[in-house]
């Protein structure tokens, strides 16, 4: 459990507090006007000056001495705000976590408040100009979305019941996509994402510039040395780069301290040899989001 | 100092209006493997702000640049330049 599941968990994880998705907590926090104001400028976050800098050329920016640490404190501040004041347009307290299939599923099924929609990711359209519809949003998210045709997919079914979106979950992340849990704005949930690094923005923040704005998940991946036939067909899976194929011993090993705990990798496996187990349960690993 | 990485995209060549959109072409994107460009609305004021309809191609992650080049040899519009200087990696490295 992290800081927020401290702050927002009611004792459990924050992801499974039921109170953080519904419509009532949306309007105490006026969510459906930020979401409004946050989704209609949503591609121009990372060139709009922010107290003097946008995320132009940001690894340099800090790199640079002491106005590197301030850009770093005012981000993240920014990005974990949980003010009156926030800012929709720079996306203040907007922020995820990466979570297994299953624990996704468990959301949607029954947590997430309707009506819930696919739509197209945003990241993978700035950055690779695809059009990809993975997103699964619910609760009032859905509605503001829905007012931007660009991001709707055409021609197909984008108002899904909660039957039909677990499948698309699965689906997703069987195809190597990593499945995360936002606050928009925090302590309000209403997106289950499908992410590919490094398009998407939040991964991209925090994999290069180390800003958390996506946690690693409650989980790390476990190896069965005695299941594990050597195949490597999980390596490629990983987008974290966590596992390594050895040809000395024949088998894979994973560097703990890079593994997310999205469990995507598992789909790979046809030998029952990765399992995940609770980030609290492994030493060096507890705590570490 | 370090050396910064500077890549230019003429935007008269490539923008809403010119002769390619940025939309319908999008070679750039799809050829740079550590997703340098950002394609999105200009910061002016839109017609329908649900639906802005002005958009062009910024170079945002300077740092990752490997100066492969593949992103000015795509360009039907040659509308791209790239001084590579000290990438992100090669400062780990250090
Ligand atoms: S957070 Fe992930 S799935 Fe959501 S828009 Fe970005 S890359 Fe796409
Ligand atoms: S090793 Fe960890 S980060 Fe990589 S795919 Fe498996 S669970 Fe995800
Ligand atoms: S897919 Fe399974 S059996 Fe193959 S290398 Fe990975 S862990 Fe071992
Ligand atoms: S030179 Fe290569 S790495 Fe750099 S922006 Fe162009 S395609 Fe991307
Ligand atoms: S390849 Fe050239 S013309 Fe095509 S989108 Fe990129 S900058 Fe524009």
């Amino acid at each position: 459990m992290c800081e927020w599941c401290f702050k927002h968990g009611d004792g459990g994880k924050w992801y499974n507090n039921a109170r953080l998705y519904r419509n009532e907590l949306a309007d105490e926090y006026n969510c459906s006007e930020y979401l409004e104001e946050q989704w209609k400028n949503m591609e121009t976050l990372f060139i709009r000056k922010i107290m003097g800098f946008n995320s132009i050329g940001l690894g340099y920016k800090m790199k640079m001495p002491i106005i590197g640490k301030v850009i770093r404190k005012v981000v993240e501040g920014q990005i974990h705000s949980e003010k009156k004041n926030r800012n929709p347009v720079r996306a203040d307290g907007h922020f995820g976590q990466v979570l297994p299939l299953e624990d996704a599923q468990h959301i949607i099924g029954n947590l997430a408040a309707e009506p819930i929609i696919k739509n197209y990711c945003v990241c993978r359209w700035m950055q690779r100009g695809v059009k990809d519809a993975v997103c699964i949003n619910f609760g009032q998210l859905s509605e503001v979305i829905e007012k931007h045709t660009r991001y709707i997919p055409e021609g197909v079914k984008y108002r899904l019941d909660r039957e039909e979106a677990i499948q698309a979950l699965q689906e997703q992340n069987e195809k190597g996509y990593i499945a995360s849990v936002w606050f928009q704005p925090v302590p309000y949930i209403n997106a289950i994402c499908s992410c590919e690094t490094p398009e998407c923005g939040g991964l991209r923040l925090r994999n290069d510039f180390d800003l958390r704005t996506v946690y690693k998940g409650e989980y790390v991946i476990d190896i069965d040395i005695d299941n594990c036939q050597g195949c490597a067909s999980c390596v490629s899976m990983c987008q974290f780069n966590a596992l390594r194929y050895l040809p000395s011993v024949k088998r894979v090993i994973v560097d703990l301290d890079k593994c997310f705990g999205c469990g995507v990798c598992r789909h790979a496996c046809k030998h029952d040899a990765l399992n995940l187990v609770p980030r609290e349960d492994v030493p060096g690993q507890a705590g570490k989001y | 100092m370090v050396k910064k990485t500077k890549i230019t995209v003429d935007h008269s060549k490539c923008h809403t209006g010119a002769s390619t959109d940025p939309r319908d072409c999008r070679k750039c994107l799809f050829v740079c493997d550590p997703a340098v460009f950002l394609m999105h609305p200009t910061l002016e004021e839109h017609p329908d702000p649900h639906n802005p309809e002005i958009w062009r191609i910024d170079p945002i992650w300077l740092s990752k640049c490997t100066g492969c080049m593949k992103c000015v040899k795509v360009c039907p519009e040659h509308a791209i330049t790239v001084v590579p200087g000290v990438s992100l990696h090669e400062m780990k490295a250090r």
